[in-house]
């Protein structure tokens, strides 16, 4: 029995609405608790800000990422924000480390540890390739995980929409976080990756995809609906169509608003949108682009059935890698680099390519601006989940440099000051003064992924809740995050203690111990006779499609550390 | 000016990395303290001085710093790495990555020269009087740019990837280069003045001129006439076409 | 009598995983599904040759000794080297990879994999323009062309044709072969050329010429192509690209005939440009037929534990990388290293003769099932069991797909995966010793 009690420490823990109170707290066995013995150990936070352990609800850390790291060996030796990049020795304590945008798993596990980060939602599964992943969350150390099976461009999803069988569709996509461990829905580009089999794209939510006779929009809606009847713990988690094109506010809004007639199962969003400044952009080409973020900041403002994330950008090299295929295969072609590519049979598309964001770009400015304009434009901060996607928008380790840029509107301003006059014609961010407060912060790093995914024992510090924290160098109330941006940014770089699971893992920025995380996957119970009548067409697949048979497709118990199987009861 | 000669106690078949050798860091410092100076050798770091015997004359700042090396130094790597001023000289066979990131100053070499002689460098000359190995001024695996700046000169011959993603800065080369000089450059200039086989590929910007025989002259180049350097007339090839290339290749 | 079905195929990287395997009193008495190959190597496992024992080298003899004794010999060569290069690790599981480097990496070694012979310039290829490729099933389910260049699966992989490629059918491609067109380019007519509907034969060492033409030309620059290009006259050089421009799905499947020919990865870096500049009309993708069963499984587990897919120097206590400097053979022929580790490979029979010259010169530590080459130079023997067949464990598949591979029967050998964990623990206890 291990007890450990923090004194003095001055939470913030939005789910509770607790804002910067100095409070004491206890933990046991892995668990904040109510009380505990004299024999507790004692932490003294001295009055330094406190909050449950982060949790990056979108990045790319596990499978694809590894292309990434396979065609950029020069990304080993990018050290750009030392203490968190580049390339370190191996310790008594720690494995070697290498990297920036695509670091290697164990460096990952560490850097997130730093940042007072303590759970991560790997934001696409490949079903066919779930074995993978899953083989990466091994060498992540630290870090509970989970990931997001996709399903929007799979065969037997499309043909069981065309052909009117939401049960069996239901059943099937049970089966598909089964076999692949997944936690939820991700849905890319609704019909794209099929259509990028042909070298082709969809164009829109009602662009039937080649060969199956359904839209993105049917994709869409069918998937939710699936979602809500098994009662998964999280929405279907959306990466719109069009993504990267001027114009594509409009598809964003029109699929946001699809979702209005949705009715959640569980105390949570409907919808997910994802890094939508990635689909924020108005205009009708890179001449004439513009941001989008205001037009769909006032609809957000206006809807309450949903949830998005930023995608906001980092200038410097960054790694793109979804798997909307068309999108990379047009990035690679536009910006002359390196292009990579991953159709995976009767499922899905990908693709892998850097490139660099310079503020000197007008479009990379904008994009810039259009992230934090979301952020700041969106009133209620249990809307907004913050993330780079990283390493799309740049990587995870820049998240406190982004808390900056959220905190003090001087620090923007110094930013902006070094763009152009046909970029700032293009952004209202430089006409915006709001600034997040430390407990806004906290909803948007922690307090809001609780929420979303259903995992009430993350993201806070309510009793019961498991003992994940981070203290960080900072005296509420006795420093301006308005003007001292750079001593928060040193804070939030180096969490002055980050304890996982009641353990200190980090403690004055450095690595002190290396626990194995947990998995969560979700086991959606469905009844025998619809799954049995579903098998029988997947076996139809294995037989004729694919080229693995399917006692091989399901990642078998051995890859999953600590798993935590979260069973629903599916409404049939 | 201050004179720090290096010689090898014993010659070594595991390599010394010594990127810690080079004018910026020896500049001011005495014979001990070079001595203490770590480099790595295997998978260990030792003192310099367990390696080489070092003299010194006179204590100056880096730009009056002269490193001598007497004999063969075929198993040190990365000397002169990131060098910004001063001069080298190598009187033997050097390892690879000499001059690697070198920003200025000089490093002369009379001897052999392993691969990636002068990889990424910005700035400063190197005069090899012997042959270099493969990738002169080249990049790092996966970079998109190597040498952007400073001379080389190979007064011998040079194998293949010669100024491979060459961004600026000047090759030369008096003898003969191997397989694919200045592939994927993206400016800079390359004077060959033996042979090359298929040089130039996927040049998008920058001057390759070769003065010997072409191997295999790779069919994405489009004639433009002819262009005089010097009293010789060259075929002048634009290219390379299937990167939109506005590169000149110049060849007999 | 059990029967395991869905048994992978642990032999070449078609990874095949539709093997029935019949076992009795822990003896496979019958394969099915397996080709000629991978037959052999389930049945013939038995037949062949095993190291009987853990051995070590005294006064030139080889002496059998026990597992642990063969440990502590082997860790003790380890903690007193001051560059030790450890390769192999392609026909083993990812788990012993896994294990592999982490011993590398506190060992302060260099580690590298048969990539380093077959295709390391692959990678150094994706390094320069990615990899634009697909998972095999796109190609049975969509491609209507496809060509071979520089393999020849008829002998070295030979269900690849029927299971993802030439014959294989799918939703788009019904007809299978007969609604197929293959092309073959190699610089002999191989079988798999024989098979073809279009043969192109090159001259030796000019893939890089010829698709450089075929970029030309689907770029819109047919003028400055001459008239023979690699030894094929212009126009056919046009037609073939024509057919892959009015194709509905393109794969070039490419071997060792372009990866280990003249221009080596600047081939596979031109093909991968070919395959970009063909999707601005069709769609197009490349894949490496990978020979042994896990090299790509290496390249995967390396790249996510240390950022590398190959060529990794842990000298400096982290993972640096650099081909030509970091390789197996680089080394070897510069005689750097002063131990060795060889598992599940055989430099003894497939480097140059003065790489093998330098291994017989230095303490060398085998892990193996069977006796090889190498076997006569090794200072310390540890037998192992055969993966996938009597021991489990992770495999990737020539199109980077991961697969389980199964055990079969029992076996009295420790595992590749035990062997290298035994031999981390003696080498700390060793350090902690020192």
């Amino acid at each position: 029995m291990s007890e450990i009690l923090i004194k003095n420490a001055s939470v913030c823990d939005p789910a509770q609405r607790i804002n910067c109170e100095t409070m004491d707290i206890c933990i046991k066995d892995g668990k904040i608790v109510e009380s505990v013995s004299a024999n507790a150990k004692v932490i003294n936070a001295e009055g330094r800000l406190t909050m449950a352990g982060g949790f990056d609800g979108h990045t790319h850390s596990a499978g694809k990422i590894n292309v990434g790291r396979f065609i950029n060996p020069n990304d080993s030796r990018k050290n750009l924000v030392p203490g968190l990049s580049g390339q370190v020795a191996r310790t008594e304590k720690t494995r070697a480390q290498v990297g920036y945008n695509t670091p290697n798993t164990y460096a990952i596990g560490y850097r997130y540890a730093k940042l007072g980060y303590t759970t991560i939602c790997e934001a696409a599964i490949p079903l066919l390739a779930a074995r993978h992943t899953h083989e990466e969350f091994k060498e992540i150390p630290i870090l509970d995980k989970m990931g997001l099976s996709l399903f929007g461009s799979n065969w037997q999803v499309m043909e069981y929409i065309r052909d009117k069988e939401p049960e069996k569709l239901a059943a099937y996509v049970a089966w598909g976080l089964r076999a692949s461990r997944g936690y939820g829905i991700k849905i890319v580009n609704p019909g794209g990756g099929e259509a990028w089999g042909w070298g082709k794209n969809v164009s829109g939510l009602y662009d039937p995809v080649p060969n199956f006779d359904v839209t993105p929009a049917e994709i869409l809606m069918s998937l939710a609906e699936v979602n809500e009847r098994l009662k998964l713990p999280h929405s279907v988690h959306v990466h719109c169509n069009n993504l990267g094109k001027p114009g594509n506010y409009a598809t964003t809004i029109e699929t946001m608003k699809l979702f209005e007639k949705v009715k959640p199962s569980r105390d949570r969003q409907a919808l997910h949108v994802t890094h939508v400044q990635f689909n924020a952009y108005a205009g009708t080409s890179w001449r004439d682009f513009e941001t989008g973020a205001p037009m769909v900041a006032d609809y957000i403002n206006g809807a309450n059935h949903l949830t998005f994330d930023l995608g906001q950008i980092i200038f410097g090299p960054a790694v793109t890698m979804t798997a909307d295929g068309p999108v990379e295969y047009a990035n690679a072609r536009m910006m002359h680099e390196k292009w990579s590519n991953q159709d995976i049979e009767l499922e899905d598309a990908s693709g892998v390519v850097p490139l660099f964001y310079s503020p000197k770009s007008f479009v990379n400015a904008v994009q810039w601006a259009i992230g934090l304009e979301l952020a700041l434009l969106v009133k209620d901060p249990w809307k907004v989940m913050f993330t780079t996607d990283s390493p799309n928008g740049g990587s995870f380790v820049n998240y406190p440099e982004a808390f900056t840029y959220l905190m003090s509107a001087k620090r923007r301003e110094e930013v902006i000051s070094g763009f152009s006059k046909m970029a700032l014609d293009r952004m209202v961010l430089p006409g915006i003064d709001r600034e997040l407060d430390f407990y806004e912060l906290a909803i948007m790093t922690r307090s809001i992924q609780s929420k979303m995914y259903s995992r009430p024992e993350k993201g806070n510090l309510k009793p019961g809740s498991d003992a994940d924290i981070a203290i960080y160098d900072i005296l509420p109330g006795k420093i301006d995050p308005s003007t001292e941006y750079e001593k928060m940014k040193k804070a939030f770089s180096g969490a002055a203690y980050t304890l996982k699971d009641g353990e200190i893992v980090v403690k004055d920025g450095e690595i002190e111990a290396t626990p194995k995380g947990k998995i969560y996957w979700v086991n959606a119970k469905v009844p025998s006779a619809i799954d049995s009548a579903m098998q029988k067409d997947i076996d139809v697949k294995f037989r004729k499609y694919y080229t693995v048979s399917k006692a091989n497709y399901m990642v078998e118990d051995v890859y999953l550390q600590k798993p935590v199987e979260i069973t629903t009861e599916g409404v049939f | 000016m201050q004179i720090v000669k290096l010689s090898l106690k014993e010659a070594n078949k595991i390599p010394i990395e010594a990127d810690n050798i080079n004018p910026d860091n020896f500049a001011g410092k005495t014979e001990e303290d070079i001595k203490t100076i770590p480099v790595w050798y295997g998978n260990g770091q030792y003192p310099l001085g367990d390696f080489f015997n070092v003299k010194v004359e006179g204590s100056d700042s880096v730009e009056n710093v002269k490193l001598v090396f007497e004999g063969d130094v075929a198993r040190v790597k990365r000397i002169g790495q990131n060098m910004s001023a001063g001069e080298i000289e190598i009187n033997g066979n050097v390892d690879m990555h000499c001059g690697f990131g070198m920003k200025g100053g000089k490093i002369i070499i009379n001897g052999d020269a392993d691969s990636w002689l002068g990889c990424e460098m910005t700035g400063g000359e190197i005069i090899l009087n012997g042959n270099a190995s493969y990738y002169v001024g080249s990049g790092y695996r996966g970079e998109a740019c190597g040498m952007r700046g400073g001379k080389i000169t190979v007064n011998g011959n040079a194998r293949d990837y010669l100024g491979e993603h060459m961004c600026g800065g000047e090759i030369l080369v008096k003898g003969n280069v191997g397989l694919l000089p200045a592939i994927s450059n993206n400016g800079g200039k390359i004077i060959i003045e033996g042979n090359a086989t298929m040089p130039a590929n996927e040049m998008k910007n920058g001057m390759v001129i070769i003065k010997g025989e072409v191997s295999d002259l790779l069919p994405s180049y489009k004639e433009e006439g002819t262009e005089e350097i010097e009293g010789t007339v060259y075929r002048k090839l634009v290219g390379d076409v299937n990167v939109g290339g506005k590169g000149v290749l110049l060849i007999r | 009598m059990p029967v395991i079905k869905d048994a992978v195929c642990s032999l070449c990287g078609s990874l095949c995983d539709d093997i029935t395997v019949t076992v009795e009193n822990n003896k496979i008495t019958k394969i099915e599904n397996a080709c000629i190959l991978g037959h052999s190597k389930f049945v013939g496992m038995l037949e062949h040759d095993r190291i009987e024992t853990p051995m070590i080298r005294k006064n030139g003899e080889l002496i059998p000794v026990s597992y642990e004794e063969a440990i502590e010999a082997a860790a003790k060569i380890l903690v007193n080297s001051k560059r030790t290069l450890s390769y192999g690790w392609c026909s083993t599981s990812c788990e012993a990879v896994s294990g592999a480097i982490q011993l590398a990496e506190e060992t302060g070694s260099v580690i590298d994999s048969t990539a380093n012979v077959c295709h390391g310039p692959t990678a150094l290829a994706a390094q320069e323009k990615g990899s634009p490729s697909a998972t095999l099933g796109e190609i049975k389910n969509r491609a209507d062309v496809i060509i071979f260049w520089g393999c020849n699966p008829v002998h070295a992989h030979p269900r690849h044709m029927v299971r993802y490629s030439s014959f294989s059918k799918g939703l788009f491609t019904e007809k299978g072969r007969k609604g197929r067109k293959m092309i073959v380019i190699d610089v002999r007519r191989t079988d798999t050329a024989k098979l073809s509907d279009k043969y192109v034969e090159i001259e030796q060492g000019s893939d890089l010429l010829l698709v450089t033409a075929l970029r030309s030309i689907v770029n819109g620059h047919e003028d400055v192509i001459p008239e023979t290009v690699a030894g094929v006259p212009k126009a056919e050089v046009i037609e073939l690209a024509e057919t892959l421009m009015n194709a509905k799905f393109v794969c070039i499947f490419f071997g060792m005939g372009v990866t280990q020919s003249r221009s080596k990865y600047k081939n596979g870096d031109a093909m991968s440009s070919l395959i970009s500049d063909l999707n601005q009309h069709t769609k197009a993708v490349m894949i490496g037929m990978r020979g042994h069963y896990n090299v790509t499984g290496f390249g995967q587990v390396a790249t996510w534990e240390t950022g590398f897919p190959m060529a990794i120097d842990f000298a400096r206590g982290y993972p640096y990388y650099n081909p030509g400097e970091t390789g197996a053979n680089d080394i070897l022929v510069r005689e750097e290293p002063d131990a060795a580790i060889i598992a599940a490979a055989d430099p003894g029979a497939h480097f140059p003769q003065k790489a093998v010259r330098h291994l017989a010169k230095i303490p060398v530590i085998q892990i193996d099932p069977y006796p090889n080459p190498t076997t006569e130079i090794a200072d310390v023997v540890i037998p192992a069991a055969v993966v996938g067949i009597e021991a489990e464990g992770t495999a990737y598949r020539m199109d980077a797909i991961s697969l389980r591979m199964k055990k079969l029967i029992d076996s009295k050998f420790k595992t590749d995966e035990e062997i290298v964990k035994d031999l981390t623990a003696k080498v700390r206890e060793l350090k902690r010793g020192a």
